[in-house]
């Protein structure tokens, strides 16, 4: 058996159902192919850098899984068909970090209530995009001009000009 | 005639990697090592070793694989 780290994004209209839900579907899976889920904890809900399958934001879910090696594939395989967790990273660890034991366990305190996941189509303020400034803007207030003579031409010109 | 000699930019995690390379997870950290199209700075710029280059280079992949970061910004 094997120590895998696993980052799973999974689709904010489960999570917003529920979130044990959300949990069971990366532990059932993993559970399927001869593994166990060793913590697993929401690790963020954010703007993706890019749109995956068709959605613009998604629920991290960082998981610690033991598992054998043989059932990697058949798990990447039902992950990949799976409409309900859009992207996952499987990496290998060697153990648990501490902190993320912590975390974990934070979780599953009575009383945890995960912030339900804004519209897909929610736009955060630092998000916005910054205006674009154009070359007219930057030329009308003084920046790009010539302040020294470029090439020899021009300082001979500029030498002569005075 | 003297033409102009810009000044070096700074190493961005020192000279001799003496800032660690950040996980993918910490793309927030990851950011200062990306210029504005996204691209991975040259070990020039960052101060990175080759093997500290090369553990950058595989968590940009990582973050960029899982939506923390852009591929193209």
């Amino acid at each position: 058996m094997t120590l895998y780290e696993g980052m799973f994004l999974l689709d904010n209209a489960v999570v917003r159902e529920d979130w044990k839900k959300a949990k069971a579907i990366v532990a059932d899976a993993v559970s399927k192919h001869g593994g166990a889920v060793q913590t697993s904890r929401r690790f963020d809900e954010r703007r993706l850098a890019y749109t995956i399958r068709g959605k613009n934001r998604a629920t991290y879910l960082l998981a610690y899984l033991e598992m054998a090696g043989e059932g990697l594939p058949g798990l990447r395989r039902e992950l990949e068909l799976s409409e309900r967790v859009l992207r996952y990273l499987i990496l290998r660890v060697e153990q648990i970090p501490a902190p993320e034991l912590e975390l974990a366990q934070a979780e599953e305190v009575e009383g945890f209530v995960v912030p339900t996941p804004p519209q897909d189509d929610v736009v955060e303020p630092e998000a916005a995009a910054p205006t674009q400034e154009t070359v007219e803007d930057m030329l009308a207030e003084g920046e790009f001009v010539e302040e020294r003579p470029r090439g020899r031409r021009a300082e001979k010109a500029a030498e002569v000009a005075p | 005639m003297s033409r102009d000699r810009r000044a070096p930019l700074p190493m961005i995690a020192g000279r001799f990697c003496e800032d660690s390379v950040p996980e993918y997870k910490n793309f927030e950290a990851l950011k200062k090592f990306l210029n504005g199209s996204a691209q991975i700075y040259s070990r020039k710029r960052t101060g990175y070793c080759s093997q500290c280059q090369k553990a950058l280079k595989q968590a940009v992949k990582r973050a960029r694989h899982v939506g923390f970061l852009p591929f193209v910004g």
